[in-house]
């Protein structure tokens, strides 16, 4: 009971708070296709409490205490971080020679050591138990990125709390805070169930893609002007009309009587337009074409010049579908390399791919149906016919110019 | 749980900003050249060779005697002590977390016995969790079926976070219990800790001559200024700070009287802190040279380099930088308990008036003892923010606190006077106190 009150009156003065550096361990992964490159800092204290390396008990450690021991300090680090690549174990290897650094608080052990997995890893498993039974408040603070440092993450482990995920496709920007906020991994006790998890929550975020979608095609001026330079004569068609006092028989546009008609027509064109970009989207995303990028962005440009100047001097009229689809793979080329800007690593590319896609149709069926009702309810009128061929013209001037600078790479306008 | 939550929102705010940070954590390999060559200093044992041999090895014994027996309570609850003890001497948080290991079995178990709840309150308290702490105590005095002594400290405890929290009548209310009847049994110590308990709330409400009377009187000492030999170091330390709040130079000699008894980190840097506010950098650097692994150390060291060398020499930076990358750690696995002493590293080391004041409200929101106040009031000076400074001299003025630091111009100019509180309820709460 005495004793009991020798400790009492040390508790009063504990409540008189401080605060101290608490015990972390720097853990950076980098991940190069399916090797895992490890640097593992852990603090020479925290090793010296569990492994008991101060062997001469002088309560300091020589180079020596520490070298000698290497062995365990990395059979430490094997046994108490493991790895998976999207639900599959990867096998560590022999750690590199014993090395130190410095950190804030004092000198830690640095482990660099590989580890190697079945596969390319999409989604990085990282289950940190070091220090678990013996000190519950050590952190591991982790850093996870591809090899060129890019899709950088950072998570504090706590030990024994199972799988943190890391998903190491890049996302868009939105999409990357939310992931590495997200420290909670589903407890799964074992790393083959990760594979089940894995699946439940795809390592993409697929409305991030969808977004990025829409965002693209509706700050993409030259895909909107190509798709209204296609959509203005939907509300027309192209009939033979005799002039009844001198009998000469030209060609024409009059307003469709037949909204269906128009409807199909559209239909045409936007489904032309999406099966053309899509395949050539899959094709440079998954690095099967990759044509130069000046060279396609001049193509699309004079895409939009073309399809203008086809509505004021018709070449092809009845099947526009097939000039869309003609021009809508060079279009695809141009999303593939929004896609990669926004981020898209090699690996998991169907999900983004689609949900990038879908993104792109809802933007383009967002125009079609706020350009095509205008168009259908003013097709008979003067304005529209003036605002058609003025349109028109003013279209392919725009794309003119933008033919011009991307051809030659110069600043003109924005676009 | 908020720990979880609030770790998960600072990262999502970290995201960008700790990415530079990060680089800067790839720090450097070395290879000792030598196999002699020392590469790190361990916390030190106490006494010659063979002594800290034989301690290291108690040491060892007892971890190892708990991995085999890990359902053994009464073995695990000495080492949970012992690892609190270590703590509070090294000022090392680790401990917390020994501790913590040590009661695995019980940690989580919301039917946990009563003596495991003590522990998981003091480590929730020395990690600034305050509410979660009372939780923990308030269920050890809910059961009826606890050991008085077990009762008895975790009474003291509560007073003492009820203290810190700026809850001076439920902290008064405790103590007084503990110098009641319930605790007679538990004999003088209990009693004395109670007498002390209340004597230092009082003289946190305005009471301060009296107080330091009381405590003079218990520590045994003929009169307020001298030091009885074989006090407790726990009642010199709460004399001194009393004395320093009074702007009574006799603090020195109490502060010296409790680091002798006690040489824990917390009277180090207790100690320190007089000394820096008297000039006395090279005492301060005296005392403290090599206990630099402790961050408070570190910033006295560094506060002391500065008054001594000034802000720019190589000295003070170096010591400045490594504690600000030992808070930038902290932040970055969501550890926000730093708040005091990292407004005075703002205000002090890096001249960043504005963050040390946010740092400083922060802080004052959580936790209400004088070094808060102190903290509060300088970085709102420095901020020229008088407003920021209001809940402050709001609280005074409730609790009747007064302190010579937050006097304008210094701890040796005229003491700050309150103005009169006017609830009638605060002078009846001040006029039951003695």
């Amino acid at each position: 009971m005495k004793r009991l009150f020798l400790a009492l009156a040390a508790l009063i003065l504990a409540a008189h708070a401080h605060a101290h550096k608490a015990s972390d361990a720097y853990v950076t992964l980098r991940v190069d296709g399916a090797t895992v490159d490890a640097r593992i800092d852990i603090a020479l204290r925290d090793l010296d409490r569990d492994l008991d390396l101060d062997t001469d008990a002088d309560d300091q450690l020589s180079w020596k205490e520490v070298r000698t021991r290497w062995a365990d300090i990395a059979a430490l680090a094997r046994t108490d971080i493991r790895l998976s690549a999207d639900g599959a174990r990867c096998t560590p290897e022999a750690a590199d020679a014993p090395a130190l650094t410095q950190h804030s608080d004092g000198t830690y052990a640095v482990l660099r050591m590989q580890w190697q997995c079945m596969a390319p890893v999409q989604q990085l498993g990282v289950d940190y138990r070091i220090f678990a039974t013996t000190d519950p408040t050590h952190r591991g603070i982790a850093r996870v990125a591809r090899a060129d440092a890019s899709t950088l993450q950072l998570a504090v482990l706590s030990p024994g709390k199972g799988w943190h995920r890391f998903r190491l496709p890049a996302l868009p920007v939105a999409a990357t805070a939310s992931a590495a906020a997200a420290d909670a991994p589903a407890p799964v006790a074992q790393p083959e169930a990760d594979t089940a998890a894995a699946e439940d929550a795809p390592p993409w975020s697929f409305p991030g893609f969808v977004r990025e979608g829409v965002h693209h095609i509706l700050i993409g001026y030259d895909h909107i002007l190509f798709l209204l330079s296609l959509l203005l004569p939907a509300v027309w068609t192209r009939s033979a009309v005799t002039d009844p006092r001198t009998g000469v028989t030209r060609t024409r546009w009059l307003p469709a009587r037949n909204l269906r008609l128009a409807l199909t027509n559209v239909l045409k064109v936007v489904t032309a337009f999406t099966v053309a970009h899509s395949i050539t989207l899959a094709l440079s995303v998954l690095d099967i074409v990759n044509p130069p990028s000046r060279w396609v962005e001049s193509i699309i440009a004079a895409s939009v010049v073309l399809a203008a100047l086809n509505n004021i001097w018709p070449v092809i009229s009845e099947a526009r579908w097939k000039l869309t689809f003609v021009f809508g793979l060079v279009h695809g080329f141009g999303f593939a390399s929004a896609l990669k800007d926004a981020g898209l690593a090699k690996g998991a590319l169907v999900g983004p791919l689609v949900g990038f896609n879908v993104g792109v149709e809802i933007g383009q069926l967002c125009i079609v149906a706020l350009v095509l009702p205008v168009a259908w309810s003013l097709r008979g009128t003067r304005t529209y016919r003036g605002a058609f061929a003025g349109g028109s013209l003013a279209i392919a001037g725009v794309a003119g110019l933008w033919l011009v600078q991307r051809a030659f790479d110069l600043s003109l306008i924005a676009g | 749980m908020t720990i979880v939550a609030a770790t998960r929102l600072a990262l999502a705010l970290l995201v960008g900003a700790a990415a530079p940070a990060f680089a800067a954590e790839e720090s450097a390999l070395q290879f000792p050249a030598r196999d002699d060559a020392i590469v790190e200093h361990l916390p030190s044992h106490v006494g010659d060779a063979a002594e800290r041999r034989a301690a290291r090895a108690a040491e060892r014994a007892q971890r190892d005697a708990l991995q085999r027996h890990p359902d053994e309570l009464g073995l695990a609850l000495q080492a949970a002590h012992d690892a609190l003890a270590r703590g509070r001497l090294r000022g090392d948080p680790r401990e917390l977390g020994v501790a913590q290991a040590a009661l695995a079995p019980w940690w989580t178990r919301a039917d946990a016995p009563p003596e495991v709840r003590l522990v998981r309150a003091t480590v929730l308290q020395s990690q600034h969790e305050f509410n979660a702490a009372l939780v923990e105590l308030d269920a050890v005095l809910a059961r009826p079926d606890v050991a008085l002594p077990v009762r008895a400290q975790a009474e003291l405890t509560r007073a003492g976070v009820q203290q810190v929290l700026g809850h001076f009548a439920e902290a008064d209310a405790g103590c007084r219990r503990l110098v009641g009847a319930d605790y007679f049994a538990l004999g003088a110590s209990v009693r004395q800790n109670g007498l002390a308990c209340i004597a230092e709330l009082a003289s946190l409400q305005g009471h301060a001559d009296t107080a330091a009377a009381t405590l003079a009187r218990l520590a045994g000492a003929p009169d307020a200024g001298s030091v009885a030999p074989g006090a407790p170091g726990w009642l010199a330390l709460m004399r001194a700070e009393l004395a320093q709040r009074r702007g009574d130079p006799s603090a020195g000699a109490l502060f010296a009287a409790a680091l002798k008894a006690n040489p824990d980190v917390y009277t180090q840097c207790a100690y320190a802190d007089w000394l820096l506010d008297e000039h006395r950098a090279a005492d301060v650097v005296a005392l403290l040279k090599g206990n630099e692994a402790a961050d408070p150390v570190l910033l006295r060291v560094a506060l002391a380099y500065r008054q001594l060398h000034g802000r720019d020499s190589p000295l003070t930076r170096d010591a400045a930088a490594m504690l600000g990358d030992r808070y930038d750690a902290a932040l970055l696995r969501g550890d926000r308990s730093h708040g005091r002493e990292q407004s005075r590293f703002e205000l002090d080391l890096r001249g960043d008036t504005r963050a040390a004041l946010a740092l400083a409200q922060s802080n004052w929101h959580v936790q209400h003892e004088p070094a808060d106040e102190v903290v509060l009031a300088h970085a709102a000076r420095a901020a020229r923010r008088d407003d920021a400074a209001e809940p402050l001299w709001q609280f005074l003025r409730e609790t009747g606190g007064r302190d010579a630091r937050l006097a304008v111009g210094g701890p040796n100019a005229t003491p700050f006077l309150p103005a009169p509180a006017t609830s009638p309820a605060l002078q009846a709460a001040r006029r039951s106190t003695p």
